[in-house]
């Protein structure tokens, strides 16, 4: 009983003496039909469970994890469920690695569901890893399904987690993608300022005394509309052929080419070579700069099971994106273009602070330098 | 640059810790060191406990002397998972008000780790009626009561308790809770006595008493007397992580950074010494200390994937000293105090307010400083500045 009082009292103590409890980290990768996935498991949890420690000398060597990998898959798909739909997945471990989290070394299983046939419409995950021998063990559990993720954590209290992927989620899919386009245009300033340079322009015209005000709305907006059609049509064709898969081009060539297309339009606008088919300039660059969105796309990665509806979010993203450029730019420049001031420090200056950055950009970007 | 931005927006708030998986070349390379080798007597019998227990899981004498060893195991080495084991072995009783006295007091032990203060002390007070010979019930309440500060009660407790077990432990009871309400000194000398009239006592309750009588004595500027307390607790030849981290404390107070090494070094799996180690490796400059700082961090972000927050305490201290954030270690050092009201986590709640010049905040702690005439020069004088 004496030693039961010190004991008790020690305990008081415990609250505060916690360091890690056991987790697993499950991530599944749901992509089209496929559903894939990495499980990292405490070597520590392992060894209480299974007994890594052949040779008892208190360290578990990878030699000895080797020796047990068949027990240790089996172990651990013995206490995860994965229904796709309602039907059974089979994993089976791909490979066998292993890494450090902030505890420990933990075992890495990146495994193959096996699943039913596509598409995939719900996933649903029961997971009772080490619920018997350690009731405070808990599976942390994230699914990734294209821009989307569901997460849960899982243990005896919860022992269940559903996500839907199905059709259910393929509109949010299309906003997901959509959001990202319009946030490309928002923070791709070499696009931006290349519908500027084009734009610039619009609201004047170019006569025997150089540029003057344009006299009327319509043609203003008519050449607006074609400029930015033609660009428009131009990176979407490239955008969707390059996210297909059909055209591919060094990410280096691409970035170059469209720092030059700036310096080339904004130095149009201060000694003019093209004039009446500035919309063909459009076009002609808007080729290269759908190369540009298209490696942005290929970074989110696209899923395969919903790839049209992705693309098209995205690219209705950029298009939203860039209307929104040209409706703030226009009524503005329209109201600002008889001021001195528009034609003075806007259209000149603008046009020659933005040959100026965009052709370092253009340094940066051929030379793979950092300039600015 | 865009890319870099966007890159850095997609970024998930991903788990915790996301190096890389690999294959290691070498068969012999050492992923893992546990904390019991299977061939050392400790673990001899903790395999023969198991075997007991797995032979007769609804059977209290088999399955008692398991559980406590696992709660022993984790408090001498911090890790919670030996708490897991327990609670597993305890599963036959989850839900049964009927147990018997011990399995109710084990059963209160799961409860006040997981700071449910409320369910322990009902398991406890059931333990009580059950078996009112029973000293641990009696124990564990007055513990309780004064992590939650409620001194009359834990007083009450201490009462109760004297009846029941010999001079050193009900000594013991009572200094623990007159040392907390403004009489340190006296409680500090009756409990010294009380330790020369016991030399036989066991080497858990010298290492328990000894460790409060250096806390007093450090809290009453008699840094000796606190040092040489430390250093016959640590002698009893015992891990304690409580112990290692008040020592930890003093010495980083003291400013002997050297010896936090010295004597932390091999205990970076617990947090509560992992923090010390990584204030101490920064004091000195250290190049490993941003790494430990670093991997303390990945704790607490861990803890909280997990949905949990058991260490606020230590995590307010780590965001005030490690990461200088005073808004958020105010915010954890406010939340712990909800739960866990002893002193050093009245400490770093005034810590905290006083670097987030949020003296609103500390308001609790000023009350309860008043309210207990707790002896303490460093929060008496924090509690000046934030007045």
């Amino acid at each position: 009983m004496r030693l039961a009082l010190v004991v008790a009292l020690l305990f008081a103590w415990a609250p505060a003496l916690a360091h890690k409890p056991s987790d697993s980290y499950l991530t599944l990768y749901a992509d089209g039909g496929a559903l894939h996935g990495q499980w990292d498991i405490a070597l520590r949890d392992l060894e209480y469970a299974i007994g890594l420690d052949a040779d008892g000398d208190g360290v578990i060597t990878w030699g000895e994890l080797r020796a047990r990998h068949a027990d240790v898959a089996a172990y651990a798909f013995a206490r995860l469920a994965l229904r796709a739909d309602g039907r059974p997945c089979r994993p089976k471990v791909r490979e066998h690695l292993v890494d450090e989290h902030s505890d420990g070394a933990y075992a890495v299983l990146r495994f193959d569901a096996n699943c039913i046939a596509p598409p995939l419409r719900t996933l649903e995950i029961a997971y009772s890893l080490f619920a018997d021998l350690d009731p405070t063990h808990r599976g942390l559990v994230r699914v990734q399904h294209g821009t989307a993720t569901a997460s849960g954590v899982l243990g005896p209290d919860r022992p269940r987690l559903e996500v839907a992927l199905g059709e259910a989620s393929r509109l949010r899919q299309f906003f997901d993608y959509a959001r990202e386009g319009v946030w490309h245009i928002w923070i791709g300033i070499d696009h931006v300022l290349f519908l500027v340079s084009l734009l610039l322009p619009a609201v004047l015209v170019f006569g025997g005394r150089g540029w003057e005000p344009a006299p009327r709305f319509a043609p203003v907006f008519w050449e607006v509309f074609k400029i930015v059609t033609a660009f428009t049509v131009a990176h979407s064709i490239t955008l969707s052929a390059a996210a297909l898969g059909l055209v591919a081009l060094p990410s280096r060539l691409v970035e170059s080419v469209i720092a030059l297309s700036v310096v080339l339009a904004a130095l149009n606008n201060l000694k003019p070579v093209v004039l009446a088919r500035r919309w063909a300039v459009a076009f002609g660059f808007g080729l290269m700069h759908g190369f540009g969105f298209a490696s942005v796309l290929a970074d989110l990665g696209l899923p395969r099971d919903a790839l049209l509806v992705s693309l098209v979010g995205f690219n209705l993203g950029v298009e939203a994106g860039q209307l929104a450029v040209v409706c703030l730019f226009l009524p503005a420049a329209f109201l600002a273009r008889r001021h001195w001031l528009y034609r003075r420090l806007v259209f000149a200056g603008g046009s020659a602070a933005i040959a100026l950055v965009a052709a370092a950009w253009m340094v940066e970007r051929v030379f793979d330098l950092k300039l600015l | 640059m865009s890319r870099l931005i966007l890159a850095a927006l997609l970024w998930l708030p991903a788990l915790p810790a996301l190096a890389a998986p690999r294959v290691p070349a070498d068969e012999r390379e050492v992923l893992e060191r546990l904390p019991l080798r299977p061939r050392d007597p400790a673990a001899a019998q903790l395999r023969e406990l198991r075997a007991a227990a797995a032979a007769a899981p609804a059977d209290p004498s088999a399955v008692v002397p398991l559980a406590r060893r696992y709660f022993e195991l984790a408090m001498a080495e911090g890790d919670p998972r030996y708490v897991g084991y327990a609670q597993a072995a305890l599963a036959p009783w989850a839900g049964n008000d009927r147990a018997s006295a011990v399995i109710l007091i084990l059963r209160a032990l799961l409860r006040q780790y997981r700071h449910d203060f409320e369910g322990a002390l009902a398991d406890l007070a059931l333990a009580a009626q059950r078996d009112p010979q029973n000293a641990e019930a009696r124990a564990w309440r007055a513990a309780i009561f004064m992590v939650r500060a409620d001194y009359a009660a834990a007083a009450r407790e201490c009462a109760a308790l004297a009846a029941l077990v010999d001079e050193l432990q009900a000594t013991g009871c009572r200094a623990y809770v007159e040392a907390t309400t403004g009489k340190a000194r006296s409680a500090y000398a009756r409990l010294l006595g009380a330790l020369h009239r016991a030399p036989d006592a066991g080497a858990g309750q010298r290492l328990w008493i000894l460790t409060r009588l250096a806390e007093i004595a450090w809290r009453l500027g008699d840094a000796a007397a606190a040092e040489r307390h430390f250093r016959d607790a640590l002698a009893a030849g015992l891990t304690d992580n409580f112990l290692l981290a008040a020592y930890a404390d003093f010495l980083l107070e003291q400013r002997r950074q050297r010896e936090v090494i010295d004597l932390l070094q091999e205990h970076s799996r617990s947090d509560t010494l992992l923090l010390r180690l990584a204030l101490a490796e920064r004091d000195l400059g250290l190049p490993g200390a941003a790494r430990r700082a670093q991997s303390l961090g990945e704790r607490f972000a861990a803890a909280a994937a997990r949905g949990e927050r058991l260490h606020l305490a230590e995590e307010a201290r780590y965001l005030l000293e490690l990461r200088a954030d005073a808004p958020a270690a105010l915010a954890a050092a406010a939340e712990n105090w909800d739960s866990q009201r002893e002193p050093r986590d009245a400490l770093i709640l005034l810590e905290a307010a006083r670097a987030a010049r949020n003296p609103v905040a500390a308001a609790p702690v000023l009350e309860w400083l008043v309210r207990t005439g707790f002896e303490h020069p460093r929060m008496r004088s924090l509690a000046a500045d934030l007045r």
